[in-house]
This record gives C-alpha cells, sequence and structure tokens, in this order.
C-alpha cells in the first residue's frame, strides 16, 4: 500500500513534466497542425544555459529564469527564422524543419558542451519526505515540479479563457479565417504560440534534468513520453494535454515500479496504440463542432 | 420612419462620447482581376459603392460573386485592379489590414467560430478597433448595444455558439460585424439555409443596419428577388465579368435581364 502511494506520487511529478512537454506540443499544433520535434532539443539547449548562467552567478534562480526566458527567445527566434517562410508550403516541409532544428540544436550542444552527462542542481532537498516513519517517495524538489507546472498551467489556462490576448489565440487556433477577418494578426499570434512553447519547454528541461542529467540527447525520451501524453490528450486540448501526462507518468510509474524500469517505454506505446485504437482523436478530443 | 435628420440625430444620441468609426465610406472597385491558379474568376471588374446604401451582387453559381467579396476583403490578392477605400488604393492588403480599415466582411455560413462562447465571438468584433484604450472603455457598451439589438444572443451569451440554429448563427455573426464599427459591410450569401421567415428577417436587419448606421453594405446573394427588393444598387455578374449595373429598381423591371441572369 505504502508502494503503490510512492508509485502515484513520484509518478505525478514526473507526469507534471511530460504534461508540460505536452503542453507545448499542443500549443504550436493548435495554430498550425505542426508537430514540432524540436522541442526536446529546445529545452535541453535552455538548460544547458541555465546550468552555465547558474555555474557563473551560483544562483540557482538567476538560472531558472534565464532558462525560461531563453525558451521565449528560442521559440520566437525559431518561429520567424525557420518555420515562418515554410507557411503555405507543404506541411511536410515545415515538419522536417523542425527535425532538422532538432538536429542542429544536439549538435552545436555537443560543440559548445561536449557529450559528458552533466549534473544540473535541484531547486530544493531532494531527500525523500516522510509522514510519521511512512517514506512518501517523493521529495521537496518533486512537490516543487508538480507546483511549478500546475501554477504555470493555470496561469496559461486563466489568460486564454480570461484575457483579449487569449480569446486572439484561441479564436486563432479555432479558425484562423475568420481571425483574421477579425482583424486578429495570426501570423503574430503563431509566432506567441511558439514563445509560450519554448517557455514551456524550458521549465520541463530544467525541471527533469536532476533527475536525468543533462547532455546533448537528454531529453529525446522526454519529449517521446510528453508526444505520448499529447495524443493522449487528442492534440487540441490543452487541459487534455496535462491529464494525459498525469496518466502517462502514472502509468509509467506504477510500470517501472512493480515490472522493473526497462519496460516503461514498451508501456508508453503500449497505452499509445491502445489509446488511437479506442479513440483515435485522442481522450480528449473535442466533438466535432468546427463543420456546419 | 423619421426623415433622415432624425434618424442621423437617434444615431448619435444612442452611440454616446464613443468612438464610433461607422459613417459614408467610399467604396470602388477598378478594373479588378483576379483569380486561382489558372482560373480567371473576375476579369476586368469595376463596381461602386458609396453612402448609406445596400448594392447587391448577383449571378449565377461561378459567376464570380464570393470571389469579389473575397478580394475586397483580402482573401484573395489581385492581380490587377485597383481596390479604392475612401480613395486610397488597398489592393492586396492583408485580410487584417482590411478588417482595421473598416472592411467588415462575413463569409458564407461559416462565420461564427463554434468552438468559442456568443460572447466571445461577440468580442472578437472588437479585435480591429483601433487603440488598446479604447477597447476597455467601450467594449462592454459596444456588447450592451449588441445584446439590446438582438435579445436572442443576450439570452445565450454564455453558451457555445455550436448550440446556436442557423438563423441565431446570422444573426451572431451580423452582430459581430457591426460591433467592429465598419464602414463597408460584405455580406455572402446571408439567408443561405434559412428558413423564409428567418430570412425576411435577416434582410431586414441589412436594411436597418444600412439605414441607421450608414454602412455601406455589399451584398452577394442566390436569392436575387430577395436581394433586389432591399437593395439600392444591383451588379450583375456573368463568368466573372460585369454584365449589368443599374439601380436595383431597374434591374428588377428588365425582365429580359432577369430571365437570362438571374432565373426569375
Amino acid at each position: 500500500m505504502v508502494e503503490f502511494l510512492q508509485f502515484t506520487l513520484s509518478g505525478i511529478s514526473f507526469g507534471m513534466i511530460y504534461a508540460a512537454i505536452a503542453l507545448s506540443l499542443v500549443l504550436i499544433w493548435r495554430g498550425t497542425r505542426l508537430l514540432n520535434f524540436a522541442q526536446g532539443g529546445m529545452a535541453m539547449f535552455t538548460t544547458y544555459i541555465a546550468i552555465e548562467v547558474i555555474y557563473h552567478t551560483g544562483s540557482y534562480w538567476a538560472g531558472f529564469v534565464c532558462a525560461l526566458a531563453a525558451g521565449v527567445v528560442l521559440g520566437t527566434v525559431a518561429q520567424l527564422v525557420v518555420i515562418r517562410p515554410a507557411q503555405g508550403k507543404p506541411e511536410l516541409n515545415a515538419v522536417i524543419i523542425t527535425i532538422g532544428l532538432l538536429v542542429l540544436l544536439e549538435g552545436l550542444a555537443g560543440i559548445f558542451y561536449g557529450g559528458q552527462f552533466r549534473s544540473f542542481p535541484a531547486a530544493f532537498s531532494v531527500t525523500g519526505l516522510h509522514v510519521g516513519s511512512t517514506a512518501l517517495g517523493v521529495s521537496r524538489f518533486d512537490v516543487f515540479v508538480a507546483a511549478a507546472v500546475l501554477a504555470t498551467t493555470l496561469l496559461l489556462a486563466v489568460g486564454f479563457r480570461y484575457t483579449s490576448a487569449g480569446l486572439r489565440m484561441r479564436a486563432a487556433a479555432f479558425n484562423a479565417t475568420v481571425a483574421r477577418l477579425s482583424g486578429i494578426r495570426v501570423a503574430r499570434v503563431i509566432t506567441v504560440g511558439w514563445a509560450l512553447a519554448g517557455l514551456l519547454g524550458a521549465l520541463a528541461g530544467v525541471l527533469v534534468s536532476p533527475s536525468t542529467f543533462l547532455y546533448p540527447n537528454s531529453m529525446d525520451t522526454i519529449f517521446v513520453f510528453g508526444f505520448t501524453a499529447a495524443v493522449i490528450g487528442g492534440l487540441d486540448s490543452p487541459l487534455g494535454a496535462v491529464i494525459g501526462g498525469l496518466l502517462l507518468g502514472v502509468a509509467l510509474s506504477y510500470a517501472g515500479g512493480y515490472l522493473g524500469s526497462q519496460v516503461t517505454a514498451l508501456v508508453a506505446l503500449g497505452i499509445l496504440v491502445v489509446v488511437l485504437m479506442i479513440r483515435p482523436g485522442g481522450i480528449f478530443s473535442g466533438a466535432q463542432v468546427r463543420r456546419v | 420612419m423619421t426623415s433622415p435628420a432624425g434618424a442621423q440625430e437617434g444615431q448619435e444620441g444612442r452611440e454616446g462620447a464613443g468612438a464610433r468609426a461607422h459613417g459614408a465610406a467610399s467604396l470602388a472597385v477598378e478594373d479588378l482581376v483576379a483569380g486561382y491558379g489558372e482560373v480567371r474568376a473576375l476579369n476586368s471588374v469595376t463596381i461602386m459603392a458609396s453612402g448609406a446604401s445596400i448594392t447587391a451582387v448577383l449571378g449565377a453559381n461561378g459567376a464570380g460573386k464570393t470571389t469579389l467579396l473575397r478580394a475586397i476583403s483580402g482573401m484573395v490578392r489581385p492581380r490587377s485592379g485597383r481596390i479604392l477605400l475612401d480613395g486610397a488604393d488597398r489592393a492586396g492588403r492583408s485580410p487584417e489590414d482590411m478588417a482595421r480599415a473598416g472592411v467588415a466582411h462575413v463569409p458564407e455560413g461559416q462565420g461564427v467560430i463554434a468552438e468559442l462562447t456568443v460572447e466571445e465571438n461577440l468580442r472578437l468584433g472588437t479585435m480591429s478597433w483601433p487603440g488598446v484604450a479604447r477597447r476597455r472603455s467601450d467594449r462592454g457598451a459596444a456588447l450592451a448595444e449588441a445584446y439590446e439589438r438582438f435579445g436572442v444572443l443576450a439570452d445565450r451569451r454564455r453558451k457555445l455558439a455550436a448550440t446556436l440554429s442557423g438563423g441565431e448563427r446570422q444573426m451572431l455573426v451580423i452582430a459581430r460585424a457591426l460591433i467592429a464599427r465598419p464602414r463597408v459591410l460584405l455580406l455572402d450569401e446571408p439567408s443561405l439555409g434559412l428558413a423564409p421567415r428567418i430570412m425576411t428577417q435577416v434582410m431586414d436587419m441589412v436594411v436597418r443596419l444600412s439605414r441607421e448606421s450608414g454602412i455601406t453594405v455589399v451584398l452577394v446573394e442566390q436569392n436575387a428577388r430577395a436581394a433586389l427588393a432591399i437593395a439600392d444598387h444591383g451588379v450583375v455578374l456573368n463568368l466573372g465579368r460585369v454584365v449589368a449595373a443599374a439601380d436595383a429598381s431597374t434591374l428588377a423591371a428588365d425582365v429580359a435581364l432577369r430571365h437570362h441572369y438571374l432565373g426569375f
């Protein structure tokens, strides 16, 4: 029973990271129907920037903030410089550009920082918390991970729901034609989507790296899990992405805990297949209301 | 009805100090050529519309009516020709720019965003307003005015637009277009798919809007009889060319033209 609780809590903590990646993929997908394969690479790169800042300033929080800022800048620049020119061309072009961007970022990271594993500091203690004498299997840092992603997600949700900028983003995602005819600069909205996605990816990068080490390919697996979470959620739904991330995190935690960590990737694939068989649009795909 | 002067007064009173951008505009399309790929949908089309008037654009399927509206609102880039809004050539501008310049385009049958609520759809109408300061102070008033005019929308403001009927959607789209305070309103088949009684309501509304707010309306309609009944002027397109342009009553009285191009 205690084991079950431990697996659940650590699953939630990892699930929040998958949720952050999933959410970043959804933000870009909704606007342009483009899957950003470079999302993990961008997160890896901003985490290297964080490590440099932490090394030079000695402050974790300086590195944390710089990573998020770098995520925003990287997302914006990537969209403006390499993605926007591919708009209006066959969809595959942009997909391949994101793969090229991934290879470029991983290559640059290898050149600048070398291929060795580097440890990344955690903001809070990583020793397990206890209730009485029972170990919970989560640390103060795990709580911080969950809280940070949750706070960011809620902030985004409130922004989407209640601000004019949020309405512009939703309108552009649902119906770009009507949005443009209403005077919304959709191209600018898409760039903002990439900036927010960059921010979420950067957040996921600094939050996951204390548990995985940092190296040029360190985010690849996380990206695949984040992608799986996004597909479970339906790729279109921010709420679905978060719930998909949590479900996947908990499921993988049980699989790793009860069956052994070598099966987690296999279980993720199994979940993906099952979800796509039963609900190809994802669990939280909205009813098709677009066509009248 | 009141005299024109009275109507003007009433309009000012209702609008208060709001930065209403309504007012007589002049729209002139000159020698417009536009198309898709190899197809030339419009061939040297020239039309004029100005003031608080309704111009009906008529013709069979494939005559180029929708393309004309899409070219004016920037959704189709013209190959040549000019689109003059109050004398300034705006051919080839983006839809965003045209919306901000005061052109509201209600596309055929797809104007609402079904995933957004009724109120959110209406708020889209404020997106083309100039300046941020004005939006906050004015937005509430603009929405309230729309709800007053379209009571059925007020009851459903928090519902998703997907739950509205066809007629209600058309009202929503027109209400949104009005919140944008356009000087030129492009309406593509506003009566399409509506029951006759609802269609009459929508047509009446178009007339009222043009008269009350001084909007220049360009109305594309399959239903030529209904369109000519409310329009001031009519333009008949055939295979991308203007074959007739005259007062609506003249066109409606021209039996040969009606038989040949309009099918009634």
